[in-house]
């Protein structure tokens, strides 16, 4: 229980720091990036001003939706008020890459990607699955990470796998997330409770108003971090590979994005962030991922 | 226009089936709200203090807080609290007990629109104090709250959008929209027809409410 109310604590916490700091802009760590990439102004290429990403560098700053309230993916630090995480980190490297500036702007699942399809946000670093139905709508980036999907209950559940969520139990997952479907197709007779955010879904498992919580194993290890009676069960449901979202067409763009997301998984900076935001919570180790986005397509559910 | 008629096509089970969790969301919580604001109302006339001050909290407290926050302490804050109230019982809980405190406010106005001449001309007529309420006051009042009730009661019916989008997530029409849009990208038909679906229920609202002014009318 004091790890919930801990949780609490730092959410009224943010919240205060947040009016507090909201008319100071910072711009004090622009170069991102933990273990490398520290000279990448020297070799950065121009882009023809007429061209998207001419028109970025002309602007000095990218815009990237990421989620505000998935550890360790993209998150607002308490202390610092800053928005940190895996993704951020790989935004970081993109807009190192272009030589601009990444502003991060606030993303949930519902409305990555409008945002993308009405330019409110040039890329999307959102815990993003590829999906052949998403992939009709924007296009992706070859895959920068592999999640597989899992089940979280509450540490005295009786619940082992995907199997006992049968018609006297609820799961939660977001709105808008692939686990809609999966969930309607492996747990049908379980009630499907759809909400805004994983934050959400959490106080919904903690209150008992619902049994389960599927999701991400990433997003799933951030809520055990915050309430370590959380446990989970199961196999790998799924195999979600995560990729940057793009507006449809933008082949320019998708270029840039490929070859940087390459060069950060050969030069180390992945397991750098790897290790800093999954690695030291789960005691594993993991190599930058290699599927291509072909096969993410296909491996998707429809 | 043909998108339009495709995505009625398509998503009528999802909205239908929204549509009647709405449906029966605003029936319960408009029982709720008529129970509690006569309540209320009469706790507020009562010749007592102790339970004019009781009826003048109720409505202090669920006028003055935003439907969300009361959503948010009846589900959330309630289950923590260790009582293991459902989405639905909050959910209409919430709204029927928020709309009521607007329903004695009005019903409350109604009784004192009846002028005091007519209660004492009742008295002197010999009536007693209860049948001169029931069959003077009462009458004229009723005929008086018809169209405050009805800007609630449609009021209420919008209200109820928010049930779905709190954390209740309570699959009504405006939730089953979201879903469906949310898996198609549909977004403009898919709202549209979201709206229709309130409009629905809000005209019907509104020819009940004239329907009932018309019958009760003061003919002059």
């Amino acid at each position: 229980m004091s790890s919930t109310r801990l949780r609490w604590l730092l959410v009224a916490l943010a919240t205060f720091a947040a009016l507090v700091f909201v008319a100071c802009g910072d711009d004090e760590e622009e170069s991102g990036g933990e273990g490398g990439g520290g000279d990448a102004a020297a070799d950065v290429k121009q882009f023809p001003a007429d061209s998207a990403l001419g028109r970025i560098q002309e602007e000095g700053k990218i815009t990237i939706g990421v989620k505000y309230d998935v550890p360790p993916f993209g998150f607002r630090n308490p202390q610092s008020d800053e928005i940190e995480g895996f993704d951020v980190d790989m935004g970081r490297h993109i807009a190192d890459a272009l030589g601009v500036e990444p502003e991060f702007i606030e993303a949930i699942s519902d409305n990555r990607i409008p945002f993308l399809m009405r330019d409110r946000v040039d890329l999307i670093l959102s815990t993003m699955t590829i999906t052949g139905e998403r992939d009709t709508e924007i296009d992706f980036s070859e895959p920068y990470y592999i999640a597989r999907g899992r089940i979280l209950v509450a540490g005295d559940s009786q619940i082992k796998g995907i199997a006992d969520l049968d018609g006297d139990t609820s799961v939660c997952t977001a709105l808008g997330s692939t686990y809609e479907e999966t969930l309607k197709k492996e747990a049908p007779d379980s009630e499907l409770r759809l909400v805004d955010s994983y934050p959400e879904c959490q106080e919904l498992l903690q209150n008992g108003a619902v049994d389960a919580i599927s999701t991400d194993d990433v997003i799933l290890t951030g809520m055990i971090i915050q309430d370590d009676t959380l446990k989970l069960v199961g196999d790998n449901l799924t195999t979600e590979p995560y990729g940057v979202g793009i507006k449809q067409g933008n082949r320019q763009m998708k270029q840039l994005v490929d070859e940087t997301l390459q060069a950060v998984k050969d030069d180390g900076r992945w397991e750098d962030s790897y290790q800093e935001w999954v690695g030291q919570y789960t005691d594993q180790q993991q190599k930058p991922p290699t599927m291509t986005l072909e096969e993410a397509v296909e491996l998707a559910p429809e | 226009m043909t998108e339009l008629w495709e995505v009625l096509r398509d998503a009528f089970p999802e909205l239908a089936s929204g549509f009647w969790v709405t449906v029966r969301l605003v029936a319960v919580s408009f029982v709720i709200a008529l129970a509690a604001g006569t309540l209320v109302a009469g706790l507020r006339l009562a010749p007592l203090r102790l339970l004019r001050v009781i009826g003048a909290t109720y409505v202090e407290v669920f006028r003055n807080l935003p439907l969300l926050v009361l959503l948010f302490i009846s589900f959330a804050g309630l289950r923590r609290a260790g009582l293991p109230v459902s989405a639905w019982v909050a959910g209409t809980g919430s709204l029927g007990l928020y709309t009521g405190a607007y329903v004695a406010e009005a019903l409350r106005s109604g009784v004192f629109a009846v002028g005091k001449g007519q209660v004492e001309a009742a008295l002197s007529l010999g009536l007693d104090y209860r049948q001169a309420l029931r069959r003077i006051v009462m009458p004229q009042a009723f005929r008086t709250v018809i169209p405050p009730l009805a800007n609630l009661t449609i009021a209420m019916i919008k209200n109820s959008a928010i049930i779905g989008v709190s954390l209740l997530a309570l699959p009504d029409l405006l939730k089953e929209a979201r879903i469906y849009q949310s898996q198609t990208f549909q977004t403009d038909a898919t709202f549209f027809w979201a709206a229709v679906g309130y409009l629905i229920l809000t005209v019907s609202a509104t020819i009940v409410a004239r329907r009932l002014e018309t019958r009760y009318a003061i003919r002059r």
